[in-house]
């Protein structure tokens, strides 16, 4: 690991007192405690927590640390699920819990500027009485924040028809590791010159630190159909997701669960997912009201065609809040099953979904372990839940990741769909990406940040980090 | 003589850009050559002819995906995709000799944007070759991707000044069950405009809006609705209802596609100057008038939905200078953006293609063309960023 001479510890928090005052400031040990961790398994300690109220905090920080050599890393709520907000150089964590406001529903332009704390579903709260919405719904949106989705480039169930974080981004104001500022874009679809939005966009905190967003607002549907089929098996399910499409249906969502996590979420949400299914799909049609029923009827035909028992079709709000209940609570209703659980977030093209969650069992076989896959089917996107119970189980709870990222990448996919890299998969980078392809995005990386401060340790491969985990590979 | 390079697969351009670094030799980097107007073209030392980099590389339908070959003409794309049933959800201008390098490193859209995305939004992978020779790939063949930095979409609208397209993968959709095109004829740009904004409070997402009008005429809004066939007809009475709410009635349109291409060729034909500009939704009224109210005002085109609108101005010098000055000060001033796309060649020197404004965050801009590009032998000087 790199360590760097600059400031740190007790003289640090003192300084930034000095430039922030106390009010913005944390640096006792039980003040830290709690930003060691997000929603992944690795953790750090910051030196000091700073609470900005304003760019202008962010940009003045910025400066400061720039000059004594001192990492920054961005934190929103903490439901990272890659290590993103983990300060393992050390170094500052900016929360940003103060900076959380709307600043502006512009209904006419369809857009909305808000501050990188906002929750998710905030947003689309307040945009409701206008008929628009966020379109980008994590699962853990009640929680998670904007500026979140933002480095992330979050998904969510409905992307599959409507797009990621990265397409309904609009604008952004920046604050560069060395304390510039920079706004880009506006309300309008696009500017002139580089897309330096399309590139900042999931790029983690590694090129600096988001202080504003502007983002597309889309008008609500007029009405929806959300629709449970469940299967005998997971390969039933997972063949129909590609019988759907291939009948030239895309839904507005796809989502499949199996029996362990079906068994999970009904002991945890009870949202009437049938307990003896070995595949649940959950998936939604909307838009405007006419055709809807034609469509979802075409789906559960297709459905029943591929062996579906049981066919279920949301009546009314009440009914479709619970189904969706029951896949937005997925992972916490892990509880119910392990002490803790490990996310995995592998994308796959959706026709080689059977086979690769085969190779997900045989995986789970081979190593010992309990693995329910709750995921965005639609998309190819595998969010395989191994389960365990103790710390010491990690590394070989680990190890059975890799295995399936692996496998996700031998059949022309990828290490991550929406949960990033962080410095959770830096290592697995090469199974991806050519030495080349890798300084290609150092090169950008230098670009925006040339002294390497922006959240180190993320997204690119370290030396003393990745040496041990291409052992722990090999063993 | 200009050199002329026509490297045959990506190994080849690679070399071929590499020699031309060490040379310090400068590189125009052109498929089918049908924007050649666009950017400040200036003298290269050779030509990088991208059309030998041509066929589909792969094409899974289940995975609506298709990676194609960068020179592969977008025509033979849209063939190869029919025959499966699918389509690339990409209507840009030149759309019979374009080639995907071209339409992706000019950022080619037409009026379909708002429905299904932009160039960005379908892009999901590529391979370019950098300035010094490097390959370099972004993204991949799946959907939905967070792995590594999204270099993708720096290479759309970049004009060739980062890298050379060699291949380039997206998303695909199957062809809608149905079709179907209205239009409706305003006496007042606001109306039309007032008309397409209710349609875009809806969640009919038409797959285009677009307006057309000019001096003296009246002014038209086109709808084309994609989809299965009853939310299609419900969009076509909801296009009739918004008509009726700005005075007039709409019509069936059966010869749409034909229009719209025309209307998304506007740069491509004639003299005079073409200003296209990005604007907020909510800005277009007001633009269309100020473009209406201008001298050399001829034409003006507009993807309503998306808030893209084209404007054709003719006249002598100082009137095609002044209007185009207008145009892009009010694209600022409304918070949008504009650019010249289009003008005569005696006003090459005195318009220059991007006005006089910088874009925001210009020094980024330029460092990363300086890092993609070290010997600055890719487009010298083309784009707004270098």
């Amino acid at each position: 690991m790199t360590v760097r001479a600059g400031l740190r510890g007790a003289p640090l928090v003192s300084a930034l007192i000095d430039l922030l005052g106390t009010e913005k400031v944390l640096g006792t040990r039980e003040d830290l405690l709690i930003y060691e961790f997000d929603g992944a398994v690795d953790t750090a300690t910051p030196d000091a927590v700073v609470l900005p109220n304003d760019t202008a905090d962010v940009a003045k920080l910025s400066r400061f640390c720039h000059q004594h050599d001192v990492p920054i890393v961005p934190r929103g709520a903490g439901t990272g699920l890659s290590g993103g907000a983990i300060p393992v150089e050390g170094g500052v964590v900016v929360s940003f819990a103060r900076m959380s406001r709307i600043l502006e529903i512009d209904a006419p332009n369809m857009r909305a500027v808000v501050q990188p704390g906002l929750v998710n579903l905030h947003l689309s709260t307040a945009a409701a009485p206008y008929g628009l919405y966020f379109v980008p719904d994590p699962s853990s949106q009640k929680a998670c924040t904007i500026g979140g989705n933002v480095a992330e480039n979050s998904g969510g169930p409905h992307t599959l028809a409507y797009g990621v974080t990265t397409n309904h981004v609009t604008g952004l104001e920046l604050v560069l590791s060395d304390g510039t500022v920079v706004r880009l874009g506006g309300k309008a679809v696009e500017y002139e010159g580089y897309d330096l939005i399309g590139a900042f966009v999931g790029s983690e905190g590694t090129l600096g630190i988001v202080t504003e967003i502007t983002v597309r607002l889309t008008p609500l549907p007029e009405d929806k159909r959300t629709i449970l089929a469940a299967f005998p098996t997971i390969d039933g399910a997972s063949e129909t997701v590609s019988a759907i499409i291939g009948a030239g249906i895309v839904p507005s969502a796809i989502e499949l669960m199996d029996q362990l996590a079906t068994e999970a979420v009904e002991a945890a949400v009870g949202a009437g997912y049938p307990l003896d299914a070995g595949g649940i799909l959950l998936m939604e049609v909307d838009g405007l009201r006419d055709g809807l029923d034609e469509a979802a009827t075409r789906i559960e035909e297709i459905c029943r065609a591929n062996g579906a028992t049981t066919l279920r079709r949301a009546a009314t709000t009440l009914e479709r809040d619970r189904l969706w209940a029951g896949r937005k609570g997925a992972f916490a209703a892990m509880g119910r099953l392990a002490p803790a659980y490990y996310v995995q977030d592998g994308v796959i093209p959706r026709t080689r979904l059977p086979e690769v969650l085969r190779t997900v069992r045989d995986v789970a076989q081979r190593h010992g372990v309990r693995i329910a896959n709750v995921f965005h089917a639609g998309d190819g996107n595998l969010h395989p839940l191994i389960l365990f119970a103790k710390e010491s189980e990690l590394e070989g709870v680990k190890q059975a990741g890799l295995e399936i990222l692996e496998a996700c990448v031998a059949a022309g996919g990828s290490i991550t769909g929406e949960h990033g890299v962080g410095m959770e998969k830096n290592c697995f980078m090469p199974l991806q990406f050519t030495a080349d392809d890798l300084a290609t995005m150092g090169r950008v990386k230098s670009a925006f940040d040339p002294a390497g401060l922006a959240n180190p340790g993320k997204i690119f491969p370290t030396p003393g980090r990745c040496r041990e985990f291409q052992l722990a590979a090999r063993r | 003589m200009t050199d002329r390079i026509r490297p045959a697969d990506a190994a080849a351009c690679a070399r071929a850009v590499a020699e031309s670094a060490a040379a310090s030799r400068s590189l125009r980097v052109r498929g089918a050559g049908t924007k050649d107007y666009l950017g400040e073209v200036l003298p290269a030392d050779a030509v990088l002819d991208t059309t030998a980099l041509a066929g589909v590389v792969a094409h899974v339908p289940g995975d609506l995906t298709v990676t194609v070959a960068a020179g592969m003409r977008f025509a033979e794309v849209r063939s190869a995709l029919a025959r499966a049933g699918q389509f690339l959800p990409l209507d840009p201008p030149h759309a019979d000799a374009a080639t995907i390098g071209g339409i992706v490193a000019a950022n080619s859209t037409g009026f379909w944007r708002s429905r299904y995305g932009g160039v960005r939004d379908l892009l999901i992978g590529t391979t370019a070759v950098l300035g010094d020779g490097t390959v370099a790939r972004s993204g991949g063949r799946v959907v939905k991707n967070v792995a590594g930095y999204d270099l993708n979409k720096l290479f759309v609208g970049s004009l060739g000044t980062l890298g050379v397209l060699v291949e380039c993968t997206f998303k695909v959709l199957p062809r809608p069950p149905a079709t179907a095109g209205a239009h409706a004829q305003f006496a007042r740009s606001a109306d039309a405009f007032a008309a397409a904004d209710a349609i875009v409070r809806t969640s009919a997402r038409p797959a285009a809006l677009a307006i057309s009008g000019g001096p003296g005429g009246a002014w038209e809004l086109l709808l084309q609705a994609d989809g299965d066939a009853a939310p299609v007809e419900r969009t076509l009475e909801l296009f009739s209802q918004s008509a009726r709410a700005q005075g007039t009635s709409a019509q069936r349109h059966e010869g749409l596609p034909a229009v719209l291409a025309t209307m998304n060729d506007v740069s491509a034909r004639g003299d005079g100057a073409v200003v296209r500009a990005a604007l907020p939704l909510a800005a277009q009224p007001a633009f269309a008038s100020t473009a209406a109210r201008l001298e050399g005002f001829t034409q003006l085109v507009a993807d309503a939905a998306s808030g893209i609108v084209r404007v054709v101005l003719r006249g002598d010098d100082a009137v095609v200078i002044g209007g185009v000055d207008a145009l892009l000060a009010a694209a600022r001033v409304c918070g949008g953006s504009g650019r010249i796309e289009r003008r005569p060649d005696s006003l090459r020197a005195r318009l220059r293609a991007w006005g006089d404004a910088e874009p925001a965050g210009l020094f980024l801009m330029r460092r990363l063309k300086e890092a993609f590009d070290p010997r600055g032998i890719l487009e010298p000087g083309r784009s707004a960023a270098g």
